[in-house]
């Protein structure tokens, strides 16, 4: 799932100096199982802001909203009736999330509260693992299920680069480095003959929207 | 809104959400025919060997259809279930098709909805 880490309460404080009526809205869905942005962080940043701005003697009023997710428009429309008395809105959801409300509500300023960082795994509880940056072509089947996207400091696709430290990345002596780790899985799975196939440079789609329409759709969605 | 005292339930937001959405609650309530041709929509409920918690119109019926019927009468206990029910046994993935045009995880989103303003909602870390 998107996961997400919050941003620091000064720089929160700071997008809503100006404005006096604050909705902090939540999301039901990836910031609420990496708690970074559901109910409960909610309440957390309206304390924490209230608090902020009591000691600063400023006078706002504030309240928190949950939905069950800011990715879908259906789901959001509970918000109408509410936006409407207030300045300002903070989405503690993903970038989608905050997008998905700006859209929605082009004459209110949305601003984000956390820093949406990764497609990631779950480590334990509050502690996560970047394995996807959704790059759009997925390469994993011929590089041992391991992401040289996300893993290899320098994203390459054909092999190490010529600085490998022993077995660590040349960034950092703690880094694995991704191609080492992908020759290994290889090796072991009596595959090695998929490293040396060349893979085409990556078309950077992620430079431009992009829209997923899953096959069967088509018709539905593409004018012809 | 998100903080209401969680010991103390709070009837009237209950009710003026059942208001609302009178309208949608009770087609889906008067509609259901009980004909389970949901339970095989929800891939929950494949994965769950059928178990019929899992099935999409019981979420619903003994969610906010309950809350409904009740009037928004509730206690603590009851809603936690009802949390389970709405929050743990349903990703609202919103694939679950009735043939009646019941609009199921939309009537699902309200029983989450009253239970967020009751401040009882699934904590990831519990
Ligand atoms: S398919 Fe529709 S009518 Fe049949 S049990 Fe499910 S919700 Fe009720
Ligand atoms: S929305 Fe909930 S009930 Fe419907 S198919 Fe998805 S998991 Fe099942």
């Amino acid at each position: 799932m998107i996961k997400a880490k919050p941003k620091p309460l000064e720089e929160i404080q700071n997008y809503v100096e100006s404005f006096d009526r604050i909705l902090i809205t939540g999301c039901g869905g990836c910031v609420s199982v990496c708690l970074a942005g559901g109910q409960r962080e909610v309440n957390i940043l309206k304390t924490e802001l209230a608090l902020a701005h009591s000691q600063s003697n400023t006078n706002k009023h504030m309240d928190g909203y949950t939905v069950e997710r800011q990715c879908n428009s259906n789901l959001i429309e509970e918000l109408d009736p509410i936006v409407a008395d207030f300045d300002c809105i903070i989405s503690m959801a993903c970038g989608a999330g905050v997008q998905h409300l700006a859209e929605r509500y082009p004459g209110k300023p949305v601003f984000p509260a956390v820093n949406t960082i990764a497609i990631g795994v779950d480590l334990d509880i509050g502690l996560y693992e970047e394995r996807c940056r959704a790059c759009g072509e997925c390469v994993l089947a011929y590089t041992g299920g391991i992401c040289p996207v996300t893993r290899c400091a320098k994203g390459l696709f054909n092999g190490p680069c010529g600085g490998t430290n022993g077995d660590k990345c040349e960034i950092s002596n703690e880094i694995d480095c991704a191609w080492l780790m992908i020759y290994n899985r290889l090796k072991e799975q009596n595959r090695l003959e998929d490293i040396l196939k060349i893979q085409p440079p990556m078309e950077w789609k992620n430079q431009v929207k992009r829209t997923i329409i899953q096959k069967g759709y088509e018709n539905r969605y593409i004018d012809k | 809104m998100s903080d209401n005292n969680r010991n103390k339930i709070d009837t009237r937001a209950i009710q003026s959400i059942l208001k609302e959405n009178k309208k949608q609650i009770k087609l889906g309530l008067t509609m259901c025919a009980h004909c389970s041709m949901c339970a095989e929509s929800c891939f929950l409920y494949m994965s769950k060997d059928y178990d019929p918690e899992y099935m999409p119109s019981y979420k619903f019926l003994n969610s906010i259809g309950k809350l409904y019927k009740k009037k928004g009468k509730v206690s603590n206990g009851r809603l936690e279930k009802m949390r389970d029910l709405v929050f743990e046994n349903c990703v609202l993935c919103t694939r679950c098709y009735c043939p009646f045009g019941i609009n199921i995880p939309s009537l699902i989103t309200l029983g989450r909805r009253i239970c967020r303003s009751q401040g009882v909602f699934r904590e990831y870390d519990k």
